[in-house]
């Protein structure tokens, strides 16, 4: 699975010295930085949703009837 | 939900032809918002200090295994900030949405927003227009395979709706004749050459005058399969509330198609999940089966050419390469209450081939675009730029990351362990197997894999930037009918989808 190599062995088509070049070093850390804000937004959407603000905002309570039927069997208030 | 009127390939499709210079250019607008996104955050990682290092270094696990490793994290503070960057413009996004909705749901300008809830409430006050019909509509082009399935599907619900008419445009096969077997009335489009938009705009013209206000007109492809109690909820919601001016069902995708399938069902599971955590706030009134009041309707053929885009007396858009997507950005310009709920769930066709998945999502992407092209940046239309703007960054992302990947894959002849990212990919893993965990094991297994959505993710993207340029050079876009023989065990295999993610 993993070797150990004494020395730090060259790359399959590309000199490893590449990894070193400071133009890499800012792909790396530009895609690091998108990986851990696509992280964020993951842990997001697995996170349980809370509707804190509803639980409290009476605005969100129906003023009046809505039902077709202009005098329901039960109002709704 | 094959095209109703899908042109032979060889015949010229729609032009975008309402096309200005900010039409044509919506897709490089968008996209070049997001790169410029791009760029604002490469300039950022290059004034990082460390940066972030990809070389292997040699080290001791438990002092005696000797590993090649990269210390590739970024700082604590780079990551913090990184973090609190995406947890901002997701909240901001979500909060400002949030706002606009309520202020529409609130809304008592009648010019701007005719079909606001307090609006509509004021004009049926003591008004009863008698108890809630559902009128059907299946636009069919050649569906003679699909469409029985369809209709039994409706007639089986628990409350079936009053009325069935099938929409049979431009057919050359036995469409007719299976409809009428099946006991349902059959309208045929007469000299329409806008498929599906335009038929239904024929039926409509003339339906929608003797339609009173709770008499509920549905769309349903022809090959949507309505789950049991989609009506009766529906019924119950249109009854409950006489300002909702429509519904949209939630979709999954049937069996089959094996693994290119199973991308697809992922991808529609998400959706419907995320559409469920917004209670039900609807993106796109999905093409498959969506509900509305006939005042909803005659006010977006009134308002066309004015308010919103469009030919004056017409409900749908025949411009428009995704015209349910298209209807509601229109109703959710005039202000409409619309929902999704839960019970109010469809079954729909998933591509069979790559080709045709091509097709469905070009179609798909560049109607998106284009339809943000044709109503421009309003308050309404908020959520569908966010949106755009963030598959266009998700393009970029997607891009450098597998540019990295792949520039450290050929850097290096042995394996090398990347723990930060290793310990980032258990996390996306998990975020993709608990958003599709309801869709059954074989979807958990798919998503927990990672590698294979990643590769379908990537050619979303590519089918992202062929839209872009073929937006810019105004390449022909339209429907592509993809009919094969039917067949017993694959009814799947039928033609091309028409839904709207959205």
């Amino acid at each position: 699975m993993m070797t150990a190599a004494a020395v730090l062995p060259t790359g399959v088509l590309l000199p490893e010295s590449i990894l070193h070049a400071d133009s890499f070093k800012v792909l790396a850390t530009f895609v690091a930085l998108n990986t851990l804000m696509y992280a964020t937004l993951a842990v997001l959407k697995v996170l349980p949703k809370g509707y804190a603000f509803s639980w409290f905002n009476g605005r969100n309570r129906r003023a009046q009837n809505r039902s077709i039927y202009p005098e329901p069997p039960s109002s709704e208030g | 939900m094959a095209d109703p009127a899908a042109e032979p390939a060889a015949e010229p499709a729609a032009e975008p032809a309402a096309a200005g210079a900010f039409a044509r250019l919506i897709g490089l607008v968008i996209f070049g918002l997001a790169a410029i996104a791009g760029a604002v955050l490469l300039a950022a990682a290059s004034a990082v200090d460390p940066q972030v290092e990809m070389a292997p270094i040699q080290g001791d696990l438990l002092g005696f295994w000797r590993v090649l490793y990269a210390t590739e994290a970024p700082s604590v503070r780079v990551a913090v900030a990184a973090v609190a960057l995406a947890a901002m413009l997701a909240s901001g996004v979500a909060i400002v949405e949030l706002r606009i909705t309520n202020r529409s749901r609130r809304s008592v300008d009648a010019r701007a927003d005719p079909l606001a809830p307090k609006l509509v409430m004021a004009r049926t006050v003591d008004i009863f227009a008698g108890p809630v019909t559902v009128t059907v509509l299946i636009p069919a082009h050649d569906e003679e395979v699909s469409l029985p399935q369809t209709v039994a599907s409706l007639v089986g619900q628990t409350h079936p709706p009053e009325r069935i008419i099938v929409v049979a445009d431009n057919c050359t096969d036995s469409t007719v004749e299976v409809a009428r077997r099946a006991g349902v009335e059959v309208v045929e489009s007469v000299g329409n050459v806008h498929k599906k938009a335009g038929a239904l705009n024929q039926v409509l013209r003339r339906l929608l005058p003797s339609q009173g206000d709770n008499d509920i007109v549905m769309i349903v492809d022809a090959d949507t399969r309505l789950d049991d109690g989609f009506l009766e909820a529906a019924v119950a919601r249109f009854s409950a509330d006489r300002a909702l001016m429509a519904i949209g069902g939630l979709f999954y995708g049937e069996d089959g198609a094996g693994v290119l399938g199973q991308f697809q069902r992922n991808e529609y599971s998400r959706y419907s999940r995320d559409i469920r955590r917004r209670r039900g706030r609807v993106f796109v009134l999905t093409g498959t089966a969506s509900m509305f009041r006939p005042g909803a309707l005659r006010a977006v053929a009134q308002s066309r050419g004015s308010a919103i885009p469009g030919t004056p007396g017409d409900v749908y858009d025949t411009a428009a390469l995704t015209e349910d997507n298209e209807l509601t950005m229109a109703l959710k310009s005039l202000g409409a209450l619309m929902i999704s709920p839960s019970p109010c769930t469809v079954v729909t066709e998933v591509m069979p081939t790559w080709r045709a998945l091509w097709n469905q999502r070009l179609r798909w992407q560049r109607g998106a675009l284009e339809n943000l092209g044709a109503y421009g940046l309003r308050p309404k239309t908020f959520r569908y730029w966010a949106q755009q703007l963030g598959i266009g960054y998700g393009v970029i992302a997607l891009g450098g990351y597998v540019a990295l990947i792949v520039l450290t894959v050929l850097s290096v002849s042995s394996w090398v362990w990347f723990p930060f990212w290793m310990g980032l990919g258990v996390l996306f893993a998990l975020e993709r197997v608990v958003t599709v965990w309801a869709g059954g094991w074989r979807a958990r297994l798919l998503a927990a894999a990672l590698l294979p959505e990643l590769v379908f993710a990537s050619f979303l993207d590519v089918v992202y930037l062929t839209g872009v340029v073929d937006i810019l050079f105004g390449r022909r876009a339209g429907w592509k009918h993809v009919s094969r023989p039917p067949t017993a065990e694959a009814p799947d295999d039928d033609t091309v989808t028409a839904v709207s993610l959205g």
